[in-house]
């Protein structure tokens, strides 16, 4: 483990941002910390920066114990959620502050800077002002100039929360693609789910100070180990009694039932569908354009699901009766999480 | 569609052009009958005898020691506040601690409390009914009657205007450059000359400029612990004052126009350094 937290806590005040948190991150990983607003995740990020330090626990990096080196010794990179870029000082001026406090010789600084202005796609903009920039060439900026000293990791904190949705996707990929070509291990902070699965090796789920579940984003998404984690991908339908939904397993002490659009399949009575005998009858209250498809709110024994169909599909209407089939659930008991499967699926297909 | 909405509302707001015409002229003539006014015929009542008459008074031995006390006061009181204001908004805006908010609002108590108290307020401390008196007089340090005093008033009057300046501009800043660069290494002087100054510096000078201005036309305060000695604790507007109750008129007005040359001189000041500031 190149970077290890171990029994990290820490309070502001009466919030505990930080309950014992342990984690261990590898050399020339790409982490994505995930976790909704208040889960502590910034938190750890500024810890291992040395921007805030634990109450308790140790942060090593390298096999060293860090809790005491200074932050400007500790061979980090930072990019501050708002980039800040020193709003008086040029691009180059910029890129260079960390390597002129270095006190690097003044040839290098400039080969330097102009290596990472390339690296980045920039050159030509060095005499600009930060005001004079996009968004997404400030982040580029901000990027290069935590990259100048060249720092054995890089922290990015919500790299993309301030600019707009276009340009955002964009940039993912390059981030992405910048971050793998270079080898720097990087934990970026984020709160968008879609995000971390795109970009991450690895993601970091982290709930009210503690860390939830550890994984590749195929893991954390389809096989959440919490009842945190299963709730907070996709777009869960979430209930408490699930025992009309005859064809599913009772577990004892389930607390709540979590349905995601894609476990649903929602068919006209007229369409065909395999397992149209185990389905359950569910009726139509909203149908909503939402570009790559039509999202579907069907109410089934009661309960309200989110349902997916694509435009090739013959069109349902609102107030339709249709044929419902759940082919997964997720029943949460305390803090864990089970999947169940529609026992259908098990059981020997009749066609008629 | 919001275009037309937009038209509408901006002719809702600014009114007719009555409402206009007549707010602009009202704004005129009030600014007109109290400052133009005024300021003329200080200027004419002191040329009234001629320039011969003028450049006499304003040459006058007393009236150069006035300018020259003047001057001096100001200097120390915007060097000090500089000081004291870049040191309190920093605190201020940069730290968490107790007694925060108190700090805040007492600092604004120079310019609630009146002048003339704020000089008793010294008189009473280092003053010979003081319990310190005795003290000073053994250090043989001479406070009230006397050029520390007038400096020590100017400076208390004249407390609050840089810190005022800086706070929001530093409160807006935020401390995230200051970070970034203490996470690259540098030092809090090097973080403060190259990242926080080149942020305040306009609004820097602003203050300076209005703790000038405020520092140099003060006559309250000062007035209660100066004394009154021509030619040793006089400053320009105690000097007006005594040549004006001396029936001297024309020296009076003379006098009064070099500090309204001044504050023409730092309204012009003021407004380049808010042009600049602005371009930024």
């Amino acid at each position: 483990m190149y970077v290890e937290l171990k029994h990290i806590n820490k309070h502001f005040g009466n919030f505990k941002a930080s309950d014992d948190v342990t984690v261990g991150i590898e050399k020339g990983k790409l982490i994505g910390l995930l976790g909704p607003s208040g889960s502590g995740k910034t938190t750890i990020l500024r810890m291992i920066a040395g921007l805030e330090n634990p109450d308790s626990g140790e942060i090593i990096i390298n096999g060293k114990v860090i809790n005491n080196v200074p932050a400007s010794k500790r061979g980090i990179g930072f990019v501050f959620q708002s980039y800040a870029l020193f709003r008086y000082m040029t691009v180059f001026d910029n890129i260079a502050f960390g390597l002129k406090i270095a006190k690097k010789p003044a040839n290098e600084i400039k080969e330097r800077v102009h290596e990472l202005l390339e690296l980045v796609g920039l050159s030509g903009l060095e005499k600009r002002y930060p005001s004079e920039l996009s968004g997404g060439q400030r982040q580029r900026v901000a990027f290069a100039r935590a990259l100048a000293p060249n720092p054995q990791l890089l922290l990015l904190d919500e790299p993309f929360a301030a600019i707009d949705a276009k340009v955002r996707q964009e940039l993912r990929s390059w981030l992405k693609g910048m971050i793998q070509k270079l080898g720097v291990t990087s934990i970026f902070v984020t709160h968008d789910q879609d995000e971390a699965i795109e970009v991450a090796d690895e993601i970091i789920i982290t709930n009210r100070g503690r860390i939830e579940q550890v994984g590749t984003p195929y893991e954390v998404y389809s096989n959440p180990k919490t009842a945190f984690t299963a709730s907070f991908f996709g777009q869960p339908s979430i209930f408490k009694d699930y025992s009309n939904f005859r064809r599913f397993d009772i577990l004892e002490n389930a607390e709540n039932a979590i349905v995601r659009p894609e476990f649903v399949k929602v068919t006209k009575k007229n369409e065909v569908q395999k397992y149209k005998s185990s389905a359950e009858e569910g009726v139509v209250e909203e149908v909503d354009f939402r570009g790559y498809g039509i999202e579907l709110r069907v109410r089934v024994n009661g309960v309200l699901l989110t349902a997916r169909r694509s435009f090739d599909q013959p069109r349902i209407d609102v107030g339709e009766a249709v044929d419902v089939f759940i082919y997964r659930m997720f029943v949460t008991q305390g803090d864990t999480a089970t999947l169940l499967e529609n026992k259908s699926l098990r059981d020997p297909v009749v066609v008629i | 569609m919001s275009a037309v909405t937009q038209s509408g509302l901006h002719r809702d707001t600014k009114g007719s052009k009555l409402v206009r015409y007549s707010l602009i002229g009202i704004s005129l003539l009030f600014v007109f009958l109290m400052l133009i006014l005024p300021l003329i015929t200080v200027i004419t009542e002191a040329f009234k005898q001629g320039f011969a008459v003028y450049s006499k008074a304003v040459t006058d031995d007393y009236t150069i020691k006035a300018i020259l006390l003047t001057l001096e006061a100001s200097f120390f009181a915007v060097a000090i506040n500089t000081v004291f204001g870049l040191c309190a908004a920093w605190s201020l805006t940069k730290f968490k601690f107790k007694g925060k908010k108190i700090l805040a609002t007492l600092i604004d108590l120079p310019v609630t409390v009146s002048p003339i108290i704020a000089g008793l307020i010294f008189l009473l401390t280092f003053g010979r009914q003081s319990p310190i008196f005795p003290l000073l007089q053994d250090w043989d340090i001479k406070i009230v009657f006397a050029v520390p005093g007038i400096v020590l008033a100017t400076i208390f009057v004249t407390f609050p205007f840089i810190s005022r300046e800086l706070i929001p501009v530093l409160e807006s800043q935020g401390t995230d450059e200051e970070e970034a660069a203490a996470l690259m290494g540098a030092k809090g002087f090097t973080i403060f000359r190259r990242i926080t100054f080149p942020h305040i510096k306009w609004a820097f000078l602003y203050g300076v400029v209005l703790c000038a201005a405020r520092a140099m036309g003060e006559f309250g305060a000062v007035s209660v612990i100066s004394g009154h000695l021509r030619g040793k604790t006089n400053t320009l507007p105690l000097h007006v004052e005594i040549l004006f109750n001396e029936f001297q008129y024309v020296p009076a007005f003379a006098v009064a126009s070099i500090l309204v040359m001044l504050a023409i001189l730092i309204l012009v000041a003021r407004s380049v350094i808010e042009h600049k500031g602005r371009k930024k």
